[in-house]
């Protein structure tokens, strides 16, 4: 759809300057290399209740990789998630629905317009559209719906800040999908989970969104993909496979799994038995035990914080 | 058992067996496990009649409802049910029907409504602010409706009730649910003494006090105007 009711940017984009310091080969920026440990975490900062008007709300934030001593570069060095989560209800269907014995749930996630370093739209795009459905089939297997018959919630989900696709001084094909969207779903399931609490919506468990990914960071192409937890697309050279799952670490359930890439040639490393997309499904839920221990206390301090 | 129950639950965070214990409100069963569903302080209500032998678990919503004494009907949400006690604006008056916006739930006789403050705004604000017909923003639309029909008003003398002498757009209802209604409409009965209207304005636009049953009257002008009265409290 267009949008023609705004004056929008250039579509494109424009053509960041080059500045005479980073003419000479010496000082150009070099790619950011993980620092981390394969199954180590970035730092995340959780918090619900921020936005007052709405029934439930969350804010989750994760910490960027530092950027290297020698970084002078006017543009940011690496991109970090950020997002708010709301949750409206329950409150009455509208007015042509049908009846619905059980809650309906509605997602929207939306990347603002300065999210990414190539500006986002107005309008919500495809990409957005399929995040939507993602979140959507992540929660729906953690509510439990015949508790709030003919009413609904929308769960609202604004990406302030998301993960680079690539690093920025790549050129534009050199990784091919959008990578970065797997981080920000994962961020999404667990920002939405930590906002249902919140809002007292009744679950079975706090679903907590985890992310897993194969790298190839060595120049030899035979050299086999690590598989490391938590993955800043922008740190590796290039990612050949990688998987989201919304996971319920109380029950052991998968409620929502994305794989995406192409694993069919990738092996792992010798003694491995598992198949890559097992490995791959165990480092996601690895990922999100993990992020579950944060969204627990997170939501626990809450309640305390509403008994004073 | 009763030091491994937790003071503070979280989703899915387990509450005890379900062979000691019975899954009240905030809580589900898993596997013979009480499990709780909602983020709460964890209350153990003790069995108290010869029928039920195990105790109830449940999962308070804030800390009023977890003072609240345990109820023979317990309830699962928030949302309005059959014979809860709903406060509720009048938004229109057709021949027939008169159409409410719920504003509150109260769940049982002991309520205080100065305590009570619901998820989305200040309960004493909702009441005493006149909706205004010109703003398009109002949130009557996002409250859940209800509809008291003609014959639902007044137990005696149904056939000769006329709805506009009943209610007025804007007056504040306690009403009681009768059903749940179709897809969008909660039905509302006032044919009790307690149940009717409680807040008015008269048509120059002060608060009116209640005259008698059928009349409420404007303490300046002095004049009184037809309304189906609850019966003060």
């Amino acid at each position: 759809m267009n949008d023609r009711r705004r004056v929008n940017g250039p579509a494109e984009g424009t053509r960041r300057p080059v500045f005479a310091c980073h003419v000479d080969t010496a000082s150009a920026p070099t790619r950011p290399q993980r620092q981390r440990e394969p199954k180590a975490f970035r730092k995340i900062a959780l918090e619900t209740g921020l936005t007052r008007s709405a029934s439930g709300s969350s804010y989750i934030e994760v910490q960027p990789s530092p950027p290297p001593a020698s970084y002078n570069s006017l543009i940011p060095h690496s991109s970090s998630l950020k997002l708010a989560c709301s949750v409206h209800g329950p409150k009455p269907l509208p007015r042509s629905a049908a009846f619905s014995p059980n809650l309906v749930l509605t997602t929207h996630v939306k990347y603002a317009t300065f999210a990414t370093r190539k500006r986002r739209a107005h309008v919500r795009d495809a990409s957005e559209r399929d995040l939507g459905v993602h979140l959507e089939t992540a929660l729906r297997g953690a509510i439990i719906a015949d508790r709030w018959p003919k009413s609904g919630i929308d769960v609202t989900v604004t990406i302030l800040e998301a993960e680079d696709d690539r690093w920025w001084a790549d050129a534009p094909d050199s990784h091919d999908a959008s990578w970065g969207m797997m981080n920000v779903l994962a961020g999404c399931i667990t920002a939405a989970s930590a906002a249902l609490a919140d809002a007292h919506i009744d679950c079975l468990d706090l679903v907590t969104g985890g992310m897993a990914a194969l790298v190839s960071d060595d120049e030899n192409p035979d050299a086999p993909p690590k598989l490391v937890l938590d993955v800043d697309p922008s740190e590796h050279r290039s990612i050949v496979a990688a998987c989201v799952v919304g996971y319920m670490p109380g029950r052991d359930e998968i409620t929502q799994l994305w794989l995406k890439g192409d694993s069919s040639n990738a092996v792992l490393e010798d003694g491995d038995k598992r198949t890559v997309h097992e490995a791959l499904i165990d480092g996601a839920v690895t990922a999100a035990k993990s992020v579950h221990a944060v969204l627990a206390e997170v939501v626990r301090e809450s309640i305390l914080a509403a008994g004073q | 058992m009763a030091s491994t129950i937790p003071t503070v639950a979280i989703p899915g965070q387990i509450l005890g067996p379900a062979t000691f214990y019975s899954a009240g409100p905030g809580t589900h069963i898993s596997e013979n496990n009480v499990y709780a569903s909602i983020a709460g302080p964890v209350i153990v209500d003790p069995a108290q009649t010869k029928t039920q032998k195990k105790s109830t678990l449940r999962v308070a919503r804030d800390l009023l409802d977890a003072k609240r004494a345990p109820v023979q009907k317990p309830r699962f949400n928030t949302l309005p049910a059959v014979d809860s006690i709903v406060l509720a604006r009048v938004t229109r008056v057709q021949r027939r029907q008169a159409t409410v916006a719920i504003l509150a739930v109260l769940d049982d006789a002991s309520f205080d409504p100065s305590q009570y403050t619901p998820d989305n705004e200040k309960f004493a604000s909702a009441l005493t602010v006149a909706p205004n017909p010109e703003s398009h923003n109002n949130t009557d639309e996002l409250r859940f409706q209800g509809l008291i029909r003609k014959e639902d008003v007044r137990a005696v003398e149904k056939d000769r009730v006329v709805m506009e002498e009943m209610f007025r757009v804007g007056d504040i209802v306690r009403g009681s649910v009768v059903s749940m209604g179709d897809q969008s409409f909660y039905y509302i009965t006032t044919a009790r003494n307690d149940l009717g209207v409680i807040m008015a304005r008269s048509d120059v636009g002060n608060m009116m006090f209640p005259a008698s049953w059928k009349e409420m009257r404007d303490p300046v002008t002095n004049v009184a105007e037809p309304r189906k009265v609850a019966r003060p409290l």
